[in-house]
C-alpha cells in the first residue's frame, strides 16, 4: 500500500524530467546543425515574417540562439506543468507532448529559415510558410509520438471503501444499471465559433493560406471538446467526446466519493473543455453550474459539468461499492 | 436517463427499458430535444442485446415519443402531459382493489390494457 501512494505521486517527476530531457535535446540538435552554417551566412539574417515578407534582421548568431532559447524555456515550463499536475496519464500526455513537440517545431522552424538563407547567401525575403508548415508538421508529429509513447495509469484499485456519507442509489443486488447524459455547447463553443470565423477573415486579408488549415483545425477540435458523452455503469464512469476522442475511463474500483459540484469553468479551469486545473484535477467543462465530480484513487480526480449529476453521482457510489464487494 | 433492468422479473427487458422513458416522459424528467443514450452503449453497460434496445426505441417511436434518426439516436419529441391527480388517484384505487382480491401484477395490467382498448 506504502507503494502505491508514493508512486502515485512520483509519477509525473520522471515523466517531466525524461521529456524535458528529450526537449532540450532536440534544441541543442538544431542548434548545432545551425551553427554549422554559420560561416556561409551573411552578416544579418532574417528572423521574424510579416505578411510582406522578412521584416526584421539580426546577427547569425543571436538569429540561432534567440528562438532557441526561448524554446528552451518554454520546455522546461511545460515539464514543470508535468511535475505539478501530471497525476492522470492524460495530462501528461498533453504536457509530455507539448515538451517536446514544442521545441522540435521551433528548433525546426529556426534550421529550416537559417538553412534556406546560407543557400542564397544573403538576407532572405522570400515567403516561409511552406518552412512554417513543415515546422509545425515536425512539432506536431513529436508531441503526438510522445503523446502516445508515454505510459498510461496503471490499475489501481482504492485502497478504502466508498465515502460512506456519499449518496447511494438504492439497486437491489442483481439489477443493472446505466446512467448517460449528454454535455454539450456553453460559452466556450460561442467562443470558439467566434475565434474560427476571426481566423477565416485574417486568412482572406492577409492571403496566408495556411491558416485556412488553422480554421479548420480548430473547428474539429471545438466538436472534440464541447459536446460529451457522459456514462455510469457497472465498470465506471465514462466522458467521451462526440467525436470519439478525447475519453476517459475512471474505473469503479478506483473510485473514492462521487458527488455533485458547483463548476466555474473559467475560474476554475481557465476556460472550457477539456481542462487541468489546480492538483491536477481534469475537468471536462462546457458551461457553469451543476457538475459531478469523481474522486480516484492516488490523488486524482475528474469534474464533468452535467445535467442531473446527483443520479450519475449516486449510481457511481454505488456501482463502486459493487466493485468492492467482487474483488 | 437512467436504466435500470431487472432481470428477475417476468417484464421484458425491451418493456422494462421503455417503460422508464415513458415514466421519466411524465415525471418531466426528459424534455423535447433530450437525448437517450445510444442503443450501443446502453446495451454494452447492461449486458444486453442491442435489439433489445431498439426494440424499446422502437416502440417508443412507435407510441410517438421518440424520434429515431440515423447518426442522431433517439430524441425526445412529444412528452404526455405531466400527470394528474385524478388519475393517480384512480390508478391507486386499482392497486388496493388488485392486492385486496389477490389478482397479480401482470393479470391487473392485463385488464387494463382491455380496457384501454
Amino acid at each position: 500500500m506504502t507503494h502505491r501512494t508514493t508512486s502515485t505521486f512520483r509519477r509525473p517527476v520522471p515523466v517531466a524530467v525524461a521529456t524535458g530531457v528529450l526537449g532540450l535535446l532536440a534544441l541543442g540538435i538544431c542548434a548545432a546543425v545551425a551553427f554549422t552554417w554559420i560561416d556561409d551566412l551573411p552578416k544579418q539574417v532574417a528572423v521574424h515574417w510579416g505578411p510582406e515578407g522578412a521584416d526584421r534582421f539580426a546577427s547569425p548568431t543571436s538569429a540561432i540562439l534567440g528562438p532557441l532559447a526561448l524554446g528552451a524555456v518554454l520546455t522546461l515550463g511545460f515539464a514543470v506543468m508535468t511535475a505539478l499536475v501530471g497525476q492522470s496519464s492524460s495530462t501528461r500526455r498533453i504536457s509530455g507532448g507539448l515538451t517536446v513537440g514544442m521545441p522540435v517545431f521551433m528548433g525546426v522552424l529556426t534550421v529550416s529559415t537559417i538553412w534556406a538563407q546560407q543557400a542564397v547567401g544573403e538576407p532572405s525575403t522570400s515567403d516561409i510558410s511552406q518552412l512554417a508548415m513543415g515546422a509545425v508538421g515536425a512539432g506536431l508529429l513529436t508531441g503526438v509520438l510522445v503523446a502516445v509513447a508515454l505510459p498510461g495509469d496503471e490499475a489501481r484499485p482504492a485502497t478504502a471503501e466508498v465515502a460512506a456519507d456519499a449518496p447511494r442509489l438504492t439497486l437491489p443486488d442483481d439489477t443493472r444499471a446505466v446512467w448517460v447524459q449528454h454535455a454539450q455547447g456553453g460559452p466556450g463553443l460561442t467562443v470558439g465559433l467566434v475565434a474560427a470565423a476571426s481566423i477565416i477573415v485574417l486568412a482572406i486579408l492577409t492571403d496566408l493560406w495556411f491558416m485556412l488549415l488553422l480554421a479548420l483545425v480548430l473547428g474539429l477540435a471545438l466538436v472534440a471538446m464541447m459536446a460529451w458523452v457522459v456514462r455510469v455503469d457497472a465498470s465506471g464512469l465514462h466522458v467521451r467526446s462526440v467525436a470519439g476522442f478525447p475519453r476517459t475511463h475512471v474505473p469503479a474500483d478506483e473510485v473514492e466519493r462521487a458527488g455533485v459540484v458547483e463548476v466555474a469553468p473559467m475560474r476554475e479551469f481557465g476556460g472550457w473543455g477539456w481542462r487541468v486545473g489546480r492538483g491536477g484535477r481534469v475537468g471536462v467543462v462546457v458551461r457553469n453550474g451543476e457538475g459531478l465530480l469523481v474522486e480516484r484513487s492516488g490523488g486524482r480526480s475528474i469534474v464533468v459539468t452535467v445535467d442531473d449529476a446527483a443520479t450519475g453521482a449516486a449510481l457511481l457510489n454505488t456501482m463502486s461499492d459493487r466493485a468492492r464487494g467482487t474483488r | 436517463m437512467l436504466f435500470t433492468l431487472n432481470p428477475g422479473t417476468d417484464e421484458a427487458l425491451f418493456e422494462q427499458l421503455a417503460a422508464q422513458v415513458r415514466r421519466a416522459a411524465v415525471r418531466g424528467e426528459l424534455t423535447p430535444g433530450d437525448r437517450l443514450p445510444s442503443a450501443r452503449d446502453a446495451a454494452a453497460a447492461l449486458d444486453v442485446n442491442v435489439h433489445t434496445v431498439l426494440r424499446a426505441y422502437q416502440e417508443l417511436r412507435d407510441e410517438g415519443v421518440v424520434d429515431l434518426r440515423r447518426g442522431r439516436g433517439a430524441v425526445v419529441v412529444a412528452v404526455p402531459p405531466p400527470s394528474d391527480p385524478a388519475l393517480d388517484a384512480a390508478i391507486a384505487d386499482v392497486v388496493r382493489a388488485s392486492r385486496r382480491l389477490g389478482i397479480s401484477g401482470p393479470t391487473t395490467v392485463a385488464l387494463l390494457e382491455e380496457a384501454l382498448r
